[in-house]
C-alpha cells in the first residue's frame, strides 16, 4: 500500500516535469536558435531546411559585430547610462521609500503608479525639447537622466514595500539608544533592508538596460546604447543574420546571465513589486 | 537615577481620547509595574514616557528635567521591547554596545562595560553569536543587557515576557527582579499579567480605560482594592462577585443565599444594591455554611478548584486541600467572613 | 512640510499658542530629493505636455497658441481611429493568452517536481530579455522564406504563412512575441497568490470528497481571483503601451496595419516633429490609460469585497 503511494508519486512528479519541460521549451527553443543564428555563415542560416547545428561555426560573427560596428563604445555607453541611472535611483529611491513608509504617506506612491502607466513617450516629447535647450543632445545625460523615470519608481516602489514590513521597534530601539534619524536610517534601517536593495538594484539595471524608445529618440551616433545599436543593424538590410543574432546576443546575454544568478531575488521582487503594484 | 513624576498626562488620537489626565509618582530606584487589560493605556503611557509617542497635554519628569517634549534620545531611559527589537545585523556585543557607540564612548570603555553586563546576565559565551542564534530566553537577556549597558536613568519594559513560554516567563521573572534589586535603577514595567505584577513590583498601576483605578503596593491591592475592578483584575482565580442586599444584618441575594458579613462594617443603609466580593482561596471545604453542587472539578495536585451553584450562584473556591469531589456532589463552602468585601454597585467602590 | 526643530524642550509658557514641537523623527528630508527628481522627470512633463497639447508646433517652426484645435483634429483623424483599433486588438490579445498561459504555467509551478526552480529560472527568461534583442530574432523566425517558424509548420502539413508581412497577420504575430515574452510576469503573479492559499481547505474539501476540478473551480480558482486581476491590470497596461517590440519588427507595418497608438505617437512627434499635435496624442493617450486602469480597478475592488463577504 504505502510503496504504490510513494510510486504514485514519483509518477506525478516526473509527469508534472514532463508539462512543465513542455511549457518550458519554446523558451529553450527560441534562446537555442538564437545562438544557432549567430553561430552559422551565411549559407547555414539561408538553407532550406534549416540546419540546427552548423558544421563550421561561424565564430567571427562575433568579431564582426565589434570590429564593424563600434560595438564596444555603444557597450560602454551602455553600461554608463544604466549604471549611473542605477546608482542614482538607489542614492534618492531608497530613502525615498523609506520616509513615505514611515511617513505612512503610501497614497503618495500613487504618482509612482501613475508615472508607470504614462507612456514613455509622452516623457520623451518635454524633456527631448528641455535637453535640446540646455544643449546636452548629444552626451550621455539625457538618457541618463530619462533613464530614472525608469529607475527610480522601481527603486522607490520595491523599498517602500521592503520598509513597511521591517519591524518599527527596532528603529524606535535605536532612537532610544540615542540614535538621530540619519543615524537610525542610516545604522539600523538600512543594514536591514540590504535584501530589498539588492533587488530593487538588480530589477532597474534590467529594466533600464533593455529600454529603448528613450534611445531611439535621444542618441545619436557617439551616444547609443545597446538596444538601439542594435536596432540600427537591423535596419541595414545588407547585414547578414549571422552577426545580426550575433549583436543580439551579446545585448541581452548580461540580463540574462544576472536573471540565472539572481532568480531568487528577481522572482521576490517582481512577485511583491507586482502584486502590491495592484 | 532618577525619580519620575507624572502630572496630568492626557493621549489622544485625534477626537479620541485614550488617556485621561493621569498622576503617578515614582521614587528613585523603585520598580513600578503598570497593568490593566488590553487597550488600557498602559502601553501607550509608557511609550510616552519613552519619548516614542507625543504626549497631548501634561507634563513628564524624570529628574527634576521636564523631558515631555525632548526626543527619546536625550533621555536618559532604556527599554526592553515585547519582541526584543534586538538589532538583527549586529552580534550580541555590537547590540549591547550600540548605545554607547552612539555616544562615541571609546571601544575599550565599550568592550568593558559590555563585558560586565554580559556577566550579570550569563551571555559571556553569547557575545559573538546574533539575535537569530540565539533562544528566545537568550534574547531576552541581551535586550536587558543592552538597556544594562546603558546606565540609564530609567527602565522601561514594555510586556517584555509575553513572548516565552510559561517556565520560561517564570525564570525571567525571576531574573529581573534580581537584577532590579542587585542595579536598582528606576524601573517601570508594563504588563497585562497581574501575576508578574504582583511578583515584581514594589508598586502597581492598575490603569483601566485610560484612568488610574489603583495605585499600591502590591499586597495592598490585593487585600484593599479600590472597587471591583481591582479586585476582580487582581487576584487569580478572580474573585467572586454576588449581587444582593444587606437585610437583617446578612447579605442575601435575591434567589435567597445568604453570605455571612465581616464584622468592622460600617452601618450600610439597607436596599442599597450592593455586591459581595470573596476571593476563591478565602473559601474553605467544611461541614457547614454554604450548600452548593459541584459544577466544575479541576485539581491540580497541589490545590482543588471547584465550582459551586449555590442557589443559582456560580461559587467558584479554590481549596487547599485534597478532597474526594466529585461532578455533581453536593459540596459545603465555609466563607472567612473578615475576607469578604463589599463593593457598592453602583460606584463599584468598596465600602 | 513644515520641518519643527526637535531639539529645542520648551517651557509650559512657550508651548502656549505655539505648535508643539515633534517628537516623530521628521522623515520629509529623505523623500525630498526624489520629490524632486521626480517632480522635474515625471510631474513637469506631464504639465509641459498638456500645455503643448494647446499649441501648433512642428519643431523648426514658430509656435503658435491654438486652444483644442489638436484636439478636434485627432477626432477627425480616421487614421487616429484605426490605431486605436490595432491598440484594442493588439491589446486584448495580449492580455488573455498571458493570462491562460501564465495561470496554467502556475498551477504546474505551484506543484512539486524535479528541477522546479530551474525550470521556473528559464521559463522567468524572456521578460526579461531585451526586447529589441528578442524582436530582431524573431522578425529572422517569421522570416516567410527562410524563418523557422514556417518550416517547422511544414513539418505539421501547414503552408507557408507571411506572418508580420501580412496586413491581417501582424498583429497576430506580434502577439504571439508579445505573449511569449510576458507569459511568466502571470505566472510569477498567480504563483505569488497560489503560494498564500491555505492548505486547509483542500485537506477538508478531499474529506468531503471533492474532484480535482472541483477543486479548482470553488477552491482555487475564487482564491488566486484577485490576483489574476491584478496580473489582467499589468498585462494591459504595458500592453496598451507596448513600444520596443511593434517598432523593432514592423515600424507599424507592413502600411500602417500594425500602427498602434503608441507608435502613432511616435511617428506623429519624432518622425515628423509635430510635437503640437503628438502632445495631444500623448493626454488623449494617456487618458485611454487611466480610463482603462480605473475601470479595472473597479472591477478588481467589487471582486474584492465578495470575497470579503464569503469569508
Amino acid at each position: 500500500m504505502a510503496s504504490r503511494l510513494i510510486r504514485r508519486k514519483t509518477l506525478d512528479s516526473l509527469g508534472l516535469f514532463f508539462v512543465a519541460f513542455v511549457m518550458v521549451s519554446p523558451v529553450i527553443l527560441f534562446f537555442l536558435w538564437m545562438i544557432s543564428l549567430s553561430l552559422k555563415y551565411e549559407i547555414d542560416n539561408g538553407a532550406y531546411p534549416p540546419i540546427l547545428i552548423p558544421e563550421n561555426f561561424a565564430w567571427s560573427n562575433y568579431l564582426k559585430v565589434f570590429e564593424e560596428n563600434n560595438f564596444l563604445l555603444y557597450f560602454w555607453n551602455s553600461i554608463l547610462v544604466t549604471g549611473t541611472a542605477t546608482l542614482l535611483a538607489l542614492v534618492i529611491g531608497v530613502p525615498a521609500g523609506y520616509g513615505i513608509a514611515r511617513l505612512k504617506a503610501e497614497k503618495s506612491a500613487v504618482i509612482i503608479m501613475i508615472a508607470r502607466m504614462t507612456p514613455g513617450l509622452s516623457f520623451l516629447i518635454p524633456l527631448f525639447l528641455v535637453f535640446q535647450w540646455l544643449s546636452l543632445i548629444g552626451t550621455l545625460w539625457p538618457q541618463i537622466i530619462i533613464h530614472l523615470v525608469v529607475t527610480v519608481p522601481i527603486v522607490v516602489w520595491i523599498m517602500i514595500g521592503y520598509f513597511e514590513t521591517t519591524p518599527i521597534e527596532l528603529e524606535e530601539a535605536a532612537s532610544i539608544d540615542g540614535a538621530t534619524p540619519w543615524q537610525v536610517f542610516r545604522l539600523v534601517a538600512l543594514p536591514i533592508a540590504k535584501p530589498g536593495i539588492v533587488v530593487s538594484f538588480i530589477l532597474a539595471l534590467i529594466f533600464s538596460w533593455n529600454n529603448f524608445v528613450f534611445g531611439i529618440v535621444l542618441a545619436n551616433r557617439e551616444t547609443r546604447t545597446l538596444p538601439v545599436a542594435v536596432y540600427n543593424m537591423l535596419s541595414f538590410e545588407q547585414v547578414s543574420w549571422g552577426p545580426l543574432a550575433a549583436a543580439a546576443l551579446i545585448v541581452t546575454l548580461p540580463v540574462l546571465l544576472l536573471t540565472m544568478f539572481a532568480q531568487r531575488q528577481i522572482v521576490a521582487g517582481l512577485t511583491a513589486g507586482a502584486v502590491k503594484g495592484g | 537615577m532618577a525619580t519620575v513624576n507624572i502630572q496630568n498626562i492626557q493621549k489622544n488620537y485625534g477626537a479620541v481620547k485614550v488617556i485621561h489626565g493621569i498622576d503617578i509618582d515614582i521614587s528613585d530606584g523603585e520598580f513600578v509595574a503598570l497593568v490593566g487589560p488590553s487597550g488600557c493605556g498602559k502601553s501607550t503611557l509608557l511609550r510616552m514616557i519613552a519619548g516614542l509617542e507625543e504626549v497631548s497635554g501634561g507634563e513628564i519628569r524624570i529628574g527634576p528635567r521636564e523631558v515631555s517634549h525632548i526626543p527619546a534620545r536625550d533621555r536618559d531611559i532604556a527599554m526592553v521591547f515585547q519582541n526584543y527589537a534586538l538589532y538583527p545585523h549586529m552580534t550580541v556585543e555590537e547590540n549591547m554596545g550600540f548605545a554607547l557607540k552612539l555616544k562615541k564612548a571609546d571601544v575599550a570603555e565599550i568592550k568593558s562595560k559590555v563585558g560586565r553586563a554580559a556577566a550579570i546576565l550569563g551571555l559571556e559565551k553569547l557575545l559573538d553569536r546574533y539575535p537569530k542564534q540565539l533562544s528566545g530566553g537568550q534574547r531576552q537577556r541581551v535586550a536587558m543587557g543592552r538597556a544594562i549597558v546603558r546606565d540609564p536613568a530609567v527602565f522601561l519594559f514594555d510586556e517584555p515576557l509575553s513572548n516565552l513560554d510559561a517556565k520560561l516567563r517564570v525564570q525571567m521573572r525571576g531574573e529581573i527582579k534580581t537584577m532590579h534589586q542587585r542595579i536598582g535603577t528606576t524601573t517601570i514595567y508594563v504588563t497585562h499579567d497581574q501575576v508578574e505584577a504582583m511578583t515584581m513590583a514594589d508598586k502597581i498601576v492598575v490603569l483601566h480605560d485610560g484612568h488610574i483605578e489603583q495605585i499600591g503596593a502590591p499586597l495592598d491591592l490585593y487585600d484593599r482594592p479600590a472597587n471591583i475592578f481591582v479586585a476582580g483584575f487582581i487576584g487569580s482565580p478572580a474573585m467572586n462577585f454576588i449581587d444582593g442586599r444587606i437585610e437583617e444584618g446578612a447579605f442575601r441575594t435575591s434567589k435567597g443565599l445568604i453570605l455571612p458579613l465581616p464584622q468592622t462594617l460600617p452601618s450600610i443603609p439597607g436596599g442599597r444594591d450592593l455586591v459581595y466580593g470573596i476571593r476563591p482561596e478565602h473559601i474553605r471545604a467544611s461541614t457547614q455554611g454554604i450548600e452548593g453542587r459541584a459544577i466544575l472539578v479541576e485539581g491540580t495536585g497541589s490545590e482543588l478548584f471547584v465550582r459551586l451553584d449555590a442557589k443559582g450562584e456560580d461559587i467558584a473556591c479554590l481549596f487547599r486541600e485534597r478532597l474526594d469531589i466529585g461532578f455533581g456532589d453536593t459540596v459545603f463552602a465555609e466563607i472567612d467572613p473578615t475576607k469578604a468585601h463589599l463593593f457598592d454597585k453602583q460606584t463599584g467602590r468598596r465600602i | 512640510m513644515a520641518s519643527v526643530s526637535i531639539d529645542n524642550p520648551m517651557t509650559d509658557a512657550e508651548q502656549i499658542g505655539s505648535k508643539p514641537p515633534r517628537l516623530v523623527p521628521n522623515y520629509w528630508p529623505f523623500v525630498l530629493p526624489a520629490l524632486l527628481v521626480v517632480s522635474a522627470v515625471i510631474v513637469f512633463p506631464w504639465l509641459f505636455t498638456l500645455w503643448m497639447s494647446l499649441n501648433s508646433w512642428t519643431l523648426g517652426q514658430p509656435r503658435t497658441f491654438i486652444g483644442f484645435a489638436n484636439y478636434v483634429r485627432l477626432v477627425q483623424d480616421m487614421r487616429f481611429w484605426e490605431s486605436l483599433w490595432h491598440t484594442t486588438t493588439y491589446t486584448a490579445l495580449s492580455v488573455v493568452l498571458p493570462l491562460f498561459f501564465g495561470t496554467l504555467a502556475a498551477l504546474v509551478f505551484d506543484a512539486k517536481f524535479p528541477f522546479r526552480g530551474f525550470l521556473r529560472g528559464v521559463f522567468v527568461m524572456p521578460m526579461m530579455a531585451t526586447p529589441v534583442a528578442v524582436a530582431l530574432v524573431w522578425t529572422m523566425m517569421f522570416h516567410p522564406q527562410l524563418g523557422v517558424l514556417n518550416y517547422l509548420l511544414s513539418l505539421v502539413g501547414i503552408g507557408p504563412q507571411e506572418w508580420i508581412y501580412n496586413q491581417s497577420a501582424v498583429i497576430p504575430s506580434l502577439v504571439i512575441v508579445e505573449t511569449w515574452q510576458w507569459t511568466p510576469l502571470v505566472m510569477l503573479i498567480v504563483l505569488g497568490g497560489l503560494a498564500a492559499v491555505p492548505r486547509e481547505p483542500y485537506e477538508s474539501a478531499e474529506i468531503d470528497g471533492a474532484n480535482a476540478w472541483q477543486k479548482f473551480r470553488y477552491l482555487t480558482m475564487p482564491m488566486i481571483a484577485p490576483f489574476l486581476m491584478i496580473a489582467v491590470i499589468i498585462r494591459s497596461i504595458d500592453a496598451i503601451k507596448s513600444f520596443d517590440i511593434i517598432y523593432a519588427m514592423t515600424q507599424g507595418g507592413p502600411g500602417t496595419a500594425s500602427e498602434t497608438i503608441n507608435i502613432y505617437l511616435y511617428n506623429t512627434a519624432f518622425a515628423y516633429y509635430d510635437i503640437g499635435y503628438g502632445s495631444a496624442m500623448a493626454v488623449v493617450f494617456f487618458l485611454i490609460i487611466i480610463a482603462l486602469s480605473f475601470v479595472l480597478l473597479m472591477v478588481r475592488q467589487r471582486a474584492n469585497w465578495s470575497d470579503m463577504e464569503d469569508r
